[in-house]
């Protein structure tokens, strides 16, 4: 039983991480505080649900479709939320607020009030005796390695990959280094959609769709990335583990209606503890 | 004016030009019938099922001709799930739209600040899906009636799992809302006084991404049944993770959100056996309104392009129940007077597919008993009580092993 | 800010509240306008109070823990010991604050992005609690049967106010105008100096003499109570206190967009922002497009940030 909780907590901190992986970006490079994440997510959900019903589309084909079509749409959210003036947080996250109502009651009367599931991959795998690994856990935990470990790559060994990272750090200087923020910025918008593209499937697969259920996702992307620090890639896969670990003990010990009581009373300890994000190191938080 | 750049001006009148538009004006000869329904975010399934079967009454009433020759119109409002929403919306209604009485109501927490406001104003209130005993039982508010309660749930569900089944362990699991806890309250004390075991009692927050904590505990320590009185999504999710890490459990019982077609839909063959509550599906009509069922159903399907469901049947029965009253006020010759037509709702009977309705004193329904269905090959059988069955119960449910 | 300008601003904010003053002698609509309006002012004093502590530059993400321990205080005395109103509400007030000078202390450590999710996890804190505490609290299923607003006289008359839509209507535009007095005194007055220095350069306002830590205590303890007071009041009206609906992430956001989009660093911002846009929502939107009504909202939150990025407040007075 262990062995199975254990894993079932790897597929849902795996789950969380990748619901994150795209505002984190999103957030550290540009700043913009996007409240309209998680319906972002959902979109590309209905993408791939629309894809494999109409056209039995393999789940592994519809991601890169998803994908695209996320990183195009990044494309017109930054040229929104450019025009969006100082204070560019606080600003953004009303803006993005405002922008999570449109979609999501534009996905209500696209893809009306009904809930949706994207099926199952195929049967689950008994890997021992009472160890049971589902497909859908198996794509969530290597697709989740996958990415993260894929824009860490980027952002460490790449020249592309550093001048984000200057961005992140500390935006005016890396302007005044002669780094072309405004194209850091399309390029954060670009890979922080593809990645929301590859969540809204998976999200659909393990989860449900509905046009209003995209707060839940926000949520869970804006904890874990203030949670793990902006901008730290690995932080932020320890951190959605750690926080799924905690929520799943304490369902199991304590029963699952104080499941949020202990998240939330870790959460905040580990705020007090340490401002600035769990792994990050001294720094000060982003601005909001 | 200086200081204000044209732009900006622009944008405030276009602003107003878009906010201004629309407001149709009354029609004096006009029946309006208001409607109260979460129509936006997380219920915005079932307020708009409801909805779409008080728009079928309507329709239908209106195609006969009207209501003694006079058009009915129905006036629809969101209540966003938020009382103090619910409760502007239905004063516009009453106030400006000058409506004869309201309809419809998902959530429990909506519908008893409505019900004030309806004795407040002496509008007649015809509540569609309201459950809770609290509702009726302080007060006297001779303007609030519904056509649903809870013990319509609890009996046949209790006298489904220790006589029909005769289930000696069950665990409960339900959502942190009001109506969910006091149904699993009800049901713990029917199976308590039954002598059933109840190992693992259980509540959860809606929207809960997993719970396969919980399922490992029911496999540590498998009962005969699990009651969860979740929401469609919840078993959704739920379903799947006690069908995928295998946990023996005999019978999977949910009250809401099982016995739909759009929940088979979704699941596919994890749904075969699971067990659910429905007042009424095509087909499955009270005895004596087979004929007028199947009409509802054909007519349903045809205009509106989608399944008729309980929640559907929900709305159609309050309002068609609030239209025969309404009906009995303008053939009496009487004035179309709020208290005119809650005097008439309080000696109605009428026989509908759901049930037959006849209120008590505090406008509580008569003869609401809701049907115990189970899932098999796809389709809705209903299986308890006796009079009302279709078919037999499949029990144990077949394990998780022999389903893809 | 100009003469003239000064003027006209003044002429404005006369011509505002005398609508608002008068309108239940004649205006459109009467009942309904005031009903509505009654719960803006709801919502327009949580703003403000949200707003007190956003000028010591920290944005709270975590208001309806106040709100919703208000509402459960004044609940749970009105259940428990049948206490008049003014007492519940003042406990109300009370145990909101009491949250917030914990909170204020906890979290003194904590700003900007830190602040706003430790603040976000606060709720569930009371949230969780009032759900589970059954014998106290009665868990999930919540209070019913608070009792309503009472009648109390005014210069002679008798004014019911859970009745009297009107009297309820002045009975919390004072509640309102209180909140606002509080608010234009963190920001024009040696205090409202404070908060700016603290806001705008910490540790330049240490260097100067302001206590960074009293100055921020005392907005947020403020801003607690007036947001308790709010929760206590919102259970009067609606006679009935649920985890969910108090507690409600909902709860929290409003202020935030309702003081963003009405402009947060004058007086009236807050406020007018909450009653522009509740109103606009309840009045116009929600009539107009039953099913589509979020959506314009939401456009109209976007058009508004778009083209008056200090806040509707910023309108009237010319540009400095």
């Amino acid at each position: 039983m262990w062995f199975q909780l254990l894993l079932n907590t790897l597929s849902l901190g795996s789950f969380y991480a990748l619901v994150a992986l795209g505002f984190s970006l999103i957030f550290g490079v540009t700043h913009t505080f996007n409240l309209a994440h998680g319906e972002l997510i959902v979109l590309s959900g209905y993408m791939a649900y629309g894809l494999s019903k109409a056209w039995q589309a393999p789940f592994a084909l519809t991601l890169p479709l998803c994908m695209a079509a996320m990183a195009c749409l990044g494309q017109v959210l930054l040229a929104l939320v450019r025009r969006i003036r100082e204070p560019f947080e606080l600003s953004s996250l009303v803006f993005t607020f405002g922008l999570a109502l449109v979609i999501q009651n534009a996905m209500l009367f696209l893809f009306t009030a009904d809930y949706r599931r994207i099926p199952a991959s195929g049967k689950p795998l008994r890997l021992t005796a009472d160890l049971i690994v589902t497909r859908n856990q198996l794509w969530l935990i290597g697709l989740s390695l996958a990415a993260t470990a894929l824009v860490y790559l980027m952002l460490r060994k790449t020249f592309l990959g550093m001048a984000l990272r200057a961005v992140i750090q500390e935006r005016e200087a890396a302007r005044l280094a002669g780094i072309r923020v405004e194209r850091m910025n399309r390029i954060a918008f670009a890979v922080g959609g593809a990645l929301i593209g590859l969540a809204g499937p998976l999200f659909g697969q393990n989860a449900y769709l509905h046009p209003a259920g995209g707060m839940e996702a926000t949520l869970i992307a804006v904890v874990i990335t203030l949670f793990a620090g902006t901008g730290r890639i690995r932080g932020l896969l320890a951190g959605a583990w750690l926080l799924a670990l905690l929520e799943s003990a304490a369902a199991l010990w304590l029963g699952s209606n104080w499941r949020e009581l202990v998240s939330a009373g870790i959460l905040i300890a580990l705020l007090m503890w340490k401002p600035e994000g769990l792994l990050a190191r001294k720094k000060p938080a982003p601005e909001l | 004016m200086r200081g204000v750049p044209a732009s900006r001006l622009a944008a405030v009148l276009v602003l107003l030009a878009v906010l201004c538009m629309g407001q149709s004006a009354a029609f004096a000869s006009e029946i309006r019938i208001g409607e109260i329904n979460p129509l936006t975010g997380k219920l915005a399934n079932h307020g708009q099922e409801i909805h779409l079967g008080i728009q079928a009454a309507v329709d239908e009433a209106n195609e006969a001709g009207g209501i003694e020759g006079r058009k009915v119109a129905l006036l629809t409002r969101d209540d966003q799930s938020r009382p103090e929403v619910a409760v502007s919306q239905a004063e516009d209604l009453i106030l400006r739209q000058k409506v004869a009485a309201l309809v419809g109501g998902y959530v429990d927490s909506l519908v008893g600040p409505l019900s004030q406001l309806a004795l407040r104003h002496e509008i007649p209130y015809v509540a569609s899906a309201s459950l809770q005993t609290h509702l009726t039982r302080e007060g006297n508010n001779p303007y609030f009636f519904r056509i649903s309660h809870l013990s319509g749930l609890v009996e046949p569900l209790c006298g489904f799992v220790t006589e029909a089944l005769q289930a000696r362990s069950a665990a409960l699991l339900h959502a942190a809302t009001p109506g969910a806890t006091e149904l699993s309250r009800e049901l713990f004390k029917c199976l308590k006084k039954a002598g059933a075991d109840l190992p693992l009692v259980e509540k959860f927050q809606p929207g809960t991404p997993d719970f396969s904590p919980f399922v490992l505990k029911l496999k540590a320590s498998p009962p005969d049944v699990l009651l969860v009185a979740g929401f469609f999504q919840d078993h959704l999710i739920l379903a799947r993770q006690i069908r995928e890490l295998g946990a023996p459990i005999k019978a999977y019982i949910g009250p809401w959100g099982v016995a739909y077609p759009s929940f088979v839909q979704e699941m596919g063959r994890a749904a075969e056996h699971l067990f659910g509550l429905s007042a009424w599906n095509p087909g499955m009509a009270v005895p004596g309104t087979e004929e007028a069922s199947d009409a509802f159903t054909e007519r349903f399907r045809r205009v509106y392009k989608k399944e008729p469901t309980t929640t559907v049947m929900h709305g159609y029965t309050s309002a068609r129940v609030l239209l025969h009253a309404v009906g009995r006020v303008l053939r009496e010759g009487r004035p179309l007077r709020g208290s005119e037509i809650a005097r008439a709702l309080r000696t109605i009977d009428l026989l509908l597919p759901m049930e037959r309705v006849a209120f008590d004193t505090k406008g509580d329904p008569l003869h609401y008993r809701q049907v115990v269905v189970q899932i098999q090959d796809g389709a809705l059988v209903p299986v308890y009580p006796p009079e009302r069955a279709q078919g037999t119960w499949i029990y144990p449910m077949a394990p998780a092993a022999s389903n893809p | 800010m100009k003469k003239e300008g000064l003027r006209r601003h003044l002429l404005w904010t006369l011509v505002v509240l005398l609508a608002l003053g008068l309108w239940p002698l004649g205006g459109w609509h009467t009942l309904l306008v005031c009903r509505v309006l009654g719960f803006a002012f709801l919502f327009a004093m949580v703003t403000v109070a949200w707003n007190l502590v956003a000028l010591s530059g920290l944005i709270s993400l975590g208001h309806a823990a106040y709100f919703g321990l208000g509402a459960y205080a004044a609940a749970l005395l009105d259940h428990y010991s049948g206490a008049q109103v003014p007492v519940t509400l003042a406990v109300a007030g009370l145990s909101a604050a009491a949250y917030g000078a914990v909170l204020a202390v906890a979290f003194q450590r904590l700003r900007a992005a830190s602040y706003a999710l430790a603040t976000l996890a606060s709720v569930e804190i009371p949230k969780v609690i009032a759900d589970n505490w059954e014998s106290f609290t009665f868990g999930s299923l919540g209070l019913v049967g608070t009792r309503p607003l009472p009648t109390i006289s005014v210069a002679g008359f008798a004014v019911d106010l859970s009745h009297n839509i009107m009297g309820q209507y002045y009975f919390l535009m004072t509640f309102l105008a209180v909140a606002c007095a509080i608010h234009a005194l963190a920001i024009h007055s040696r205090w409202g100096w404070a908060l700016r220095a603290v806001r705008e350069d910490e540790r330049a306002a240490a260097v100067l003499g302001v206590d960074v830590f009293a100055t921020r205590f005392t907005a947020t303890v403020l801003s607690a109570a007036l947001t308790g007071v709010c929760g206590g009041l919102y259970a009067h009206l609606m006679g009935m206190t649920e985890p969910d609906l108090v507690f409600n992430l909902h709860i929290s956001a409003m202020p935030l967009v309702f003081a963003i989009l009405g402009g947060r660093f004058r007086w009236y911002g807050p406020a007018a922002g909450a009653l522009v846009l509740y109103s606009v929502d309840q009045l116009v939107l929600h009539p107009w497009l039953p099913a589509g009504h979020a959506a314009v909202y939401g456009l109209v939150i976007m058009v508004i940030l778009l083209f008056f990025p200090k806040g509707i407040g910023s309108w009237p007075a010319p540009r400095s």
